[in-house]
């Protein structure tokens, strides 16, 4: 029974049934269909098992997961197996993607396809993060969900563009296609999309770990901030046809990073890569560095590919490096005039922003209207990168007056201009000024 | 500023390494780089990116138009075609741009379009059936448009073709010397080839003989199993040709150049059998009866 018929009920392994609604996709293992089970809707994954290398093992392993229960919130996580079928066949269903997530894909694409139910006709719409934060905020939830999961002792094994689901709007994540999630060091048969497995894995050597889940995290990133593919340049493009073995070539025994220092063979072409040009040109050397580490050195030794603890410092110092600037041009702090060491300069309207140093970071973050921090920007034993523990606010009752908000639940000390400091309790504020100081307890940041 | 850090592509525009094989590609890499060096002049805008740059992908069909096809064997095949299209509409995801070709053969070779289409615009415009089986001459076309310099001309990287044969007769030319030409051309070698036969009279032999295998050939009696054998033979071919390779489950040493060559076909036969053995419509009334 590879394929379910619409009406077709599917019995459940702990009794009830699903009743099959409409096809919602199809992928290399099998369809995913709308059910209706206990009331509710559900998304049902019904494997071909004829694809699988060994059905029974990977079965009792998505039961694994289940008994186990989803490493965070950011999983759409098998919920329940079904019973299998004479044949054998089997699947299981899970909680359905929430509205207003995209797939990975489609941001991509830059845009998805919608059918026009009248005529039947495709038609694109546009679909790109709404701002600045939200993107890297995406990128530190992608690297945060692949933190827990490792920390579990668990690999993805397959994790590539079609493994995420994005809410453009906030950069929230929902990784999906959980279903080949297995215990660091097992493997029930998958072994990746082209284009993201790790060398090793696309030369025949190693099957899928938590060190290839590492260098296709690397691939993800590169994908989503770069857009484009970091393998492919000059040295692929000659190709012209990327036979099978020009793929083991390239992915495999030669991968050769576009912008690998020591190798220019392979570099971005003009007209086809032009947004890994672009976008080389913006971001700032430290992420640039990482992923030069994670696609050179890291190719042939696994060890040196970045861990996840690395990539989400990495990202929220970003994270803390935007600028929005009054005459609304939005940016990464490299992308604005290093006017001296504490200000930074809009290179369009000349507006100004101050710095403030924190004690725990050896770089500035630079200060505007609407600029926040994070728990775990002034907390040092702090994971919590979501709740903002404080914001440039403007006074209500002193327009004009920029300040400091106290968001967060702890008491802080600031620095006022007669020299003293003066506690500042939740919710309150304090001004900002040339010599302010705050001391957030473990923590002191400086103007 | 990062002006610094700025790191120029070097395209080099007239060396040209002899690429793999030998696809017709002389001026493969010939982007002229544009001058753009000033810091704040080009478009630094963070969230306008353009979409990621796509592999092309190719799926040729080729049709018999002959007069045998008329009436009820035209009728469903020009019916599931319509259907198909949305079909291979998902397969491409983000890295793959699919186009579609249609080459029909008759009496005169023709071709639906005089360009491949993207499926996304693509609209199959209904067939009409009459004529000889000049098969042999839609293998010399074939192999004329799947050049760089006509119907393969993407920029960017493309997988190799798509081309499945649709026939319900025996040629009526010398399809030999057809095929002889098709044989020499590089993206027919390394393209997914797939053959179905349409009632009695189809030759499957002939049919390997233009697939490279018979594994990929299959045969339609009924309207029924047309239906499905187009969609089995079209959806598995553009999946496993937008897709590139796949790993093979049991390697326990490091591939080489063998071991992957023609991976695809040889998957695409697997994959078509499976389909095919699990398919039997047995109780429609085959097209060769009831005349």
């Amino acid at each position: 029974m590879i394929e379910l018929e619409i009406g077709q009920e599917v019995e459940m392994e702990f009794g009830g049934k699903a009743k099959v609604l409409s096809v919602i996709g199809s992928g290399g293992q099998g369809i995913v269909y709308l059910v209706r089970f206990n009331g509710q809707k559900w998304a049902l994954k019904w494997y071909d098992i004829n694809k699988m290398a060994k059905p029974a093992a990977f079965r009792k392993n998505l039961q694994n997961n289940i008994n186990d229960g989803p490493p965070s919130n950011k999983f759409l996580w098998p919920k329940y197996l079904t019973k299998e079928a004479e044949d054998g066949t089997f699947g299981y269903i899970m909680e359905l993607k929430p509205d207003g997530f995209d797939s990975f894909v489609d941001i991509l694409n830059t845009y998805k396809l919608e059918i026009d139910p009248l005529t039947g006709r495709a038609v694109k719409r546009p679909v790109k993060f709404n701002t600045l934060g939200a993107m890297v905020t995406c990128v530190i939830n992608i690297v945060n969900a692949f933190r827990q999961l490792h920390r579990a002792g668990k690999s993805y094994q397959d994790l590539n563009d079609g493994g995420f689901f994005i809410n453009v709007n906030t950069g929230a994540v929902l990784v999906c296609d959980c279903d080949n999630i297995a215990p660091d060091g097992s493997n029930f048969g998958i072994g990746g999309k082209p284009g993201y497995m790790a060398p090793e894995i696309v030369r025949g050597i190693a099957q899928p770990n938590v060190q290839t889940d590492k260098y296709s995290l690397a691939v993800v990133l590169f994908k989503l901030l770069f857009r484009g593919d970091p393998m492919e340049g000059e040295k692929v493009v000659r190709d012209v046809c990327l036979t099978e073995s020009s793929e083991l070539k390239h992915y495999g025994q030669n991968a050769v990073f576009v912008y690998d220092p020591n190798d220019d063979s392979n570099r971005p072409v003009r007209g086809i890569h032009d947004n890994i040009i672009k976008f080389w040109r913006i971001y700032p050397d430290y992420i640039k560095d990482a992923f030069i580490r994670s696609f050179t050195t890291g190719i042939t030794d696994p060890s040196k590919r970045i861990i996840e603890n690395e990539w989400q410092k990495l990202f929220i110092r970003l994270r803390s490096e935007i600028i929005q600037c009054g005459c609304g041009r939005t940016n990464f702090s490299s992308m604005f005039i290093h006017q001296n060491e504490k200000t930074f300069k809009c290179p369009k309207c000349g507006m100004e922003f101050v710095t403030i140093g924190f004690s725990n970071r050896d770089y500035r973050t630079p200060l505007y209207l609407g600029c926040k921090f994070y728990s775990c920007e002034i907390i040092p034993e702090s994971d919590d990168f979501s709740a903002v523990a404080g914001e440039l606010v403007e006074n209500k009752l002193k327009p004009g007056v920029l300040g400091i908000k106290n968001c967060s639940d702890r008491q802080w000390k600031a620095k006022m201009p007669d020299g003293v400091f003066y506690d500042i309790a939740p919710g309150k504020g304090f001004p900002v000024w040339q010599g302010l100081e705050i001391d957030f307890g473990e923590v002191k940041a400086q103007i | 500023m990062s002006n610094e850090h700025v790191t120029e592509p070097e395209v080099n525009e007239t060396q040209n390494v002899s690429p793999l094989d030998d696809f017709d590609t002389a001026e493969t890499v010939s982007t002229a780089p544009v001058s753009d060096d000033s810091i704040l002049d080009f478009d630094d805008d963070p969230l306008s990116a353009t979409s990621v740059s796509k592999k092309s992908l190719v799926i040729f069909f080729l049709i018999d138009t002959s007069g045998s096809m008329k009436g009820k064997k035209m009728g469903e095949l020009n019916t599931v075609m319509e259907e198909l299209i949305p079909e291979i509409r998902r397969v491409g995801e983000a890295d793959t741009e699919v186009k579609v070709a249609v080459l029909t053969f008759s009496t005169e070779v023709r071709w639906m379009y005089s360009t491949p289409i993207p499926i996304e615009d693509f609209e199959w415009a209904r067939l009409r059936a009459s004529g000889v089986t000049s098969m042999g001459a839609a293998f010399k076309e074939l192999n004329h448009r799947m050049s760089r310099n006509s119907f393969l001309n993407s920029p960017s990287l493309s997988f190799a073709p798509v081309i499945f044969l649709m026939t319900d007769g025996y040629p009526s030319d010398d399809y030999k010397e057809g095929l002889r030409e098709l044989q020499t051309n590089s993206w027919y070698k390394f393209g997914l080839k797939a053959a179905l036969g349409i009632g009695q009279e189809a030759n499957d032999n002939i049919l390997a003989e233009f697939t490279g295998s018979k594994d990929t050939v299959v045969h339609a009696y009924s309207g029924g199993q047309l239906a499905q054998m187009i969609k089995i033979i079209a959806v598995t071919s553009s999946q496993i040709g937008s897709k590139s390779m796949t790993l093979s489950d049991d390697t326990n040493h490091e591939l080489g150049e063998e071991d992957v060559f023609a991976a695809k076909q040889k998957l695409l036969g697997q994959q078509i059998q499976e389909l095919v053995s699990t398919q039997t419509d047995g109780d429609d009334v085959p097209f060769d009866t009831g005349w």
